[in-house]
């Protein structure tokens, strides 16, 4: 891989070429505020905004999400400028007054001084409330598992992700990565008595058979032995016993 | 119920199996039985081998296509700037009374699915209605029941 050298904030990196802006700045300690991108999830990014950066390149400047903008020679980012600061606050109250429930949201948005929206806020119950419909649950659910029980269904204010008909899905194996990626904490993944429930599905879960924990839903170690072929008897424990 | 899924099948067939035949079969789907239904869906996801949850997606972001069966008859009541002001809001209204049905519903016969529109490019006509893709320019409440009865003629 060619090597480049990309100057962020006033320093000078080096960077693998067409690495995203904000992989570099992660990397090399520099913060930029970030929802809906994760590193190993290939088609994540670019629809939270809040990355928006200052990419100068060839005498011109344009604002870009650093999540999917490209460093190449001669690039150089400015993450904190006035102009960063001011549309990253207007995102952030936009945000809040979508999410008023969202804690992360909250934190975010008073880091940059926003502590409430000027806009309508949305009302509603709470777990429809914090999702910002970033899509990354989905691609999650695509690209990492490789189920695609969850889609962006619907459009404009009203698109959220979710299963077919809003029914239990018939792919859905309950491994909860969607929940766990959720940059705002709104999939509800609730476990009780070996039962967990989520997308209005109940999956039974296997114990470990030291601790007799249940760690893991049934439906998923089919899957994962399906597709990858590994015994069975090896999700007998858990990863703390085995 | 293999009666049932062959119908599926026919639409199915005329197109080449590929992704890009999917939005093409989703919209005969719409033509042949007024909405796609839930066992098409399902069965167009088996046959191309597509996830459901991206037909799903697909079926919910065009507004062309529905997911509850749709009226006989589809009147599109023109919500625009020029037809606001000119008294659009009057005509649904009349309509939402008059047969029963709240906006972007059917009615309980299945006669009858009602819809707003944004702008349907006709505004010197103000206001408008579409009933079944014809149009009808300068409404009065109290005229748009029998245009409507005149054309559909119950």
């Amino acid at each position: 891989m060619e090597k480049i050298s990309v100057i962020i904030d006033g320093k000078v990196f080096e960077a693998e070429k067409d690495t995203c802006v904000l992989e570099v700045a992660r990397r090399n300690g520099i913060y930029i505020p970030s929802l809906c991108y994760h590193g190993e999830v290939p088609s994540s990014g670019g629809s939270c905004r809040v990355c928006l950066v200052e990419a100068h390149q060839g005498g011109r400047m344009r604002l870009v999400t650093a999540c999917n903008y490209p460093v190449r020679q001669g690039l150089e980012v400015k993450t904190d400028t006035p102009l960063v600061q001011r549309i990253r606050r207007g995102i952030l109250e936009l945000l809040l007054a979508r999410v008023p429930n969202s804690e992360v949201i909250r934190e975010m948005a008073a880091k940059e001084g926003v502590t409430e929206a000027r806009f309508r806020k949305d009302e509603g119950e709470s777990e429809r409330y914090k999702c910002i419909a970033c899509g990354l649950c989905t691609h999650v659910c695509a690209e990492v598992v490789g189920v695609h029980a969850i889609a962006m269904v619907g459009r404009g204010a009203d698109k959220k992700p979710a299963t077919p008909y809003d029914k239990p899905s018939d792919v859905c194996i309950g491994c909860g990565a969607c929940a766990y990626a959720c940059p705002t904490g709104a999939i509800q993944l609730k476990e009780k008595d070996g039962i967990r429930r989520i997308w209005h599905k109940d999956f039974e879960m296997v114990r470990c058979s030291v601790c007799g924990v249940p760690y893991i839903p049934k439906a998923q170690v089919d899957w994962i032995v399906k597709r990858t072929g590994k015994d069975r008897s090896f999700f007998d424990r858990c990863p703390d016993h085995r | 119920m293999t009666q049932e899924l062959s119908k599926f099948d026919r639409i199915i067939e005329r197109y080449e199996r590929s992704e890009e035949s999917l939005l093409a079969i989703l919209q005969d789907y719409q033509r042949e039985f007024q909405y796609v239904p839930e066992e098409g869906m399902r069965r167009l996801s088996e046959v191309m081998g597509v996830p459901l949850s991206k037909l799903y997606a697909m079926a919910t972001f065009y507004k062309a296509l529905s997911l509850v069966p749709r009226g006989r008859h589809t009147i599109k009541v023109c919500t625009g700037t020029a037809c606001h002001l000119k008294g659009a809001p009057q005509i649904l209204e009349t309509l939402e009374r008059e047969l029963r049905v709240k906006r972007n519903g059917t009615t309980e016969d299945g006669e009858f699915t009602l819809e707003c529109v944004n702008c349907v490019g006709a505004c010197a006509m103000a206001p408008v209605i579409l009933v079944d893709e014809v149009y009808h320019g300068q409404n009065r409440p109290s005229k748009v029941m029998d245009i409507i009865k005149k054309q559909v003629g119950s």
